[in-house]
């Protein structure tokens, strides 16, 4: 799908086409593309495609993210698409009479040794791109391979080599992750149907096993850990072999597809009560007419939907940003608590407790076997029971809660990860977050469940009877 | 062209003599030197076979070429004759080859006992750690330190995934274990190969002579995700094992504040 014709160039400022070509041309012959969320489906045609005047859903998400072959950067997302972007400074001719534009230094982000591409993100050449012959790293100076169809001029903003960090994201993540996350990071791949659990939608942008806040978004750090670790007990596997610069680079993609996602969610969100398929036909019915819908439409994608795309975009840049800042991560208020019989026992009193209610979904034994495992659920967004009893997540995928027995972690096994676990709860998930529980009881219930798989008994807290009674002092 | 096939003949066990005496020296063989101790008789063994292989080949090719030669040069109006053939013959031809099978056989078995045979294994050996393999990767678990590895789980063991470290210099066992199908413990540079079988621990033991990285990879096709299934065994000496452990050891109790990790960063 390209752009619309209806784009203008200035709609473009801020975003920076990057072709495939920067990686060289193993991409070749195999022509990938994004698809469209059930969201975007479910709305009116003219909503998704756009009136002549402005952009619908589908415009608007190639504008900013492209597809798989010609990937936009869309500088307000917190993805790092590599390169250096800067500005021109000033403008020669070279001998052959293409241009030779000088650049301004940047701080701290150096150009490449040998740059290829300029990619131009204002004036009136915005969205182009033009190869470079010849580099002069003293001076900064570029000449251009050939002469753009429009100007250039001083004070234009540019990206030197802009997506190189993407575009190898993507090439690693269609050969490494895509089969099972799908091309667009649906979840949806050739092979994920053979898997259970199913492989991570990213489009809602909500991954489980973070180290931030319960509404914090997942951190930088957190992605890696799980593509070094990968995740027992599912089939995500360790990808630690993978160089430094290859984990940057697939985790910077999928941040990429997350936003995409998320961004087409919520652009779905701010049409969907008026101009779905099945909004629309209710309207009809009662008394609208085809042409004031269609009225309305056009003025609120022209209005409403044009302002709201900028803001949307800002509101995920800044949650996705501070993710990865320090007050997006859980940090105990107190160390661990010792590893006790004393803690091991409160923590399973907090378990079996009222307020906590741990048991409900994870057994009296941590089995991972509560009444709520075989009680029918209302599916929280149509408001219909599931064809299945137990925990579902949001993405309509049966979870059932773990069993604590097994002494298998998914999120990791360290303290940390568990606190964080309780903390924060499972994103995404049915597991809540028990933020405002005391993080002592918080660590004296991550020292119990630690325990779990080494119970002699039901509730023996891990310590085999002739090793200890229960008026035993607390031994450290 | 009868002479040509008869040289045709010829020209392959001179080149397979050729490349069987040059290739031990260029390294050919093997992706490496072996690297550990049971390597060096199990390349002994694979020459052992190279030599009387190369020997049978070049005989019975330079034999096929030489009747040809015969034929080639041979006046063309005599008639062929038949023949049943010679009884003679075939009892050799029979006999000798079954004595160097047998030969084979008897002389490996040495070396198969070093390796498989449980109470032939070195006394000295440890139990280093447990490696399950799993579609698509190796879990490892260390027992905690300063206690013995265990087929059970227990409190404190530590757990990794995909890097084995092992100390060089000494012999090593470890507990091979599957949670799903079939996969195979293969490190090429230490010539370790060893089934994982559903429902089994097997030991697996090997003694690593020479600090550096090796490659452990999967040599069972186990699924669509066998070619991702590789990891890397760490040698390096015992203090550096000890102190790789005791950074594991401070990463997995990682508690999150500050204090832990002042702790693990001494």
């Amino acid at each position: 799908m390209s752009l619309t014709p209806s784009l203008k160039p200035s709609a473009l400022l801020s975003t920076f086409a990057i072709v495939a070509a920067i990686v060289g041309c193993s991409d070749s012959g195999f022509e990938s593309s994004y698809v469209y969320s059930p969201g975007t489906s479910s709305l009116i045609r003219e909503a998704q495609d756009g009136t002549k005047e402005s952009s619908g859903v589908k415009a608007l998400l190639d504008e900013h993210f492209g597809d798989p072959q010609h990937l936009r950067a869309w500088e307000k997302m917190p993805v790092d698409f590599g390169g250096t972007v800067t500005a021109i400074e000033e403008i020669k001719e070279s001998e052959r009479g293409t241009p030779v534009v000088k650049l301004a230094a940047t701080e701290g982000k150096p150009f490449s040794v040998k740059p290829l591409n300029l990619q131009l993100m204002t004036g009136a050449s915005a969205g182009k791109t033009v190869s470079i012959s010849e580099w002069n790293a003293e001076t900064n100076e570029a000449v251009l391979a050939e002469v753009p169809e429009n100007q250039i001029v001083a004070g234009d903003s540019c990206a030197v080599d802009g997506g190189t960090v993407l575009t190898s994201g993507r090439m690693l993540y269609m050969r490494h992750c895509s089969h099972c996350h799908g091309t667009s990071g649906d979840g949806n791949g050739p092979t994920s149907r053979y898997l259970t659990p199913k492989p991570r939608d990213y489009r809602n942008g909500v991954f489980k096993f973070t180290s931030t806040n319960d509404m914090s978004k997942v951190s930088r750090e957190d992605l890696s850990r799980i593509l070094r670790n990968g995740i027992p007990g599912t089939y995500m596997p360790s990808f630690l072999l993978m160089k430094e610069d290859e984990h940057h680079a697939i985790i910077e993609y999928v941040r990429f597809l997350s936003l995409r996602g998320e961004y087409e969610r919520k652009l779905v969100a701010e049409l969907s009560s008026d101009f779905s398929q099945a909004a629309y036909d209710s309207r009809l019915k009662s008394g609208e007419t085809k042409a004031d819908i269609q009225k309305e439409l056009s003025e609120f994608l022209a209005a409403d939907l044009k302002e709201s795309a900028e803001t949307l975009g800002d509101d995920l840049a800044e949650i996705w940003t501070a993710a990865d800042t320090e007050e997006a991560a859980i940090v105990p208020a107190v160390p661990r608590v010792p590893d006790s019989q004393e803690s091991r026992r409160r923590g399973r009193e907090l378990y079996l407790s009222k307020t906590l209610n741990c048991a409900d979904c994870h057994g009296i034994d941590g089995a991972g076997n509560g009444p709520q495992t075989i009680a029918f659920e209302k599916n929280p967004i149509t408001n219909d029971l599931y064809n299945e009893p137990g925990l579902h997540d949001i993405w309509d995928n049966l979870n059932q809660p773990r069993n604590l027995k097994l002494g298998m972690y998914r999120g990791g096994r360290r303290p940390i990860d568990l606190f964080s676990r309780i903390h924060a709860g499972i994103k995404g998930s049915r597991m809540p977050s028990f933020k405002n529980t005391p993080h002592e009881d918080i660590w004296n219930i991550v020292n119990y469940v630690l325990s779990l798989p080494f119970e002699s008994e039901p509730g023996g807290t891990g310590i085999a009877p002739s090793a200890g009674t229960v008026t035993a002092p607390p031994a450290n | 062209m009868k002479k040509f096939w008869a040289l045709f003949f010829f020209f392959w066990p001179t080149v397979a003599i050729i490349t069987c005496l040059i290739a031990p020296s260029r390294g050919w063989w093997f992706p490496s030197p072996p690297m550990s101790r049971t390597g060096v008789q199990i390349d002994g063994l694979f020459y052992l076979i190279l030599i009387i292989v190369t020997i049978t080949f070049v005989g019975t090719q330079y034999a096929l070429g030489y009747a040809l030669w015969k034929g080639a040069t041979k006046e063309t109006d005599s008639k062929a004759v038949f023949s049943h053939g010679s009884h003679k013959l075939e009892i050799i031809w029979t006999i000798v080859p079954s004595f160097i099978l047998v030969f084979i056989s008897l002389s490996q078995l040495d070396v198969l006992a070093e390796i498989r045979v449980i109470s032939k294994f070195p006394d000295k050996a440890v139990r280093v750690a447990e490696v399950t393999a799993r579609q698509f990767e190796w879990r490892i678990r260390y027992p905690k330190p300063g206690t013995e590895l265990t087929t059970e789980e227990n409190p404190g063991d530590l757990y990794f995934v995909n890097e084995l470290h092992v100390p060089i210099g000494k012999p090593v066992i470890i507990n091979l274990r599957t949670q799903d199908v079939q996969h195979a413990f293969f490190s090429p540079q230490l010539r370790v190969k060893q089934d994982a079988v559903p429902g089994l621990v097997i030991p697996v033991w090997f003694d690593v002579q020479e600090v550096g990285t090796y490659d452990l990879v999967c040599a069972e096709l186990c699924g669509w995700g066998h070619y991702k299934m590789k990891a890397r065994i760490v040698a390096q000496s015992q203090s550096s094992v000890e102190k790789y452990l005791k950074q594991l050891e401070a990463d997995q109790n990682a508690d999150g504040t500050k204090a832990a990790t002042a702790d693990s960063e001494e």
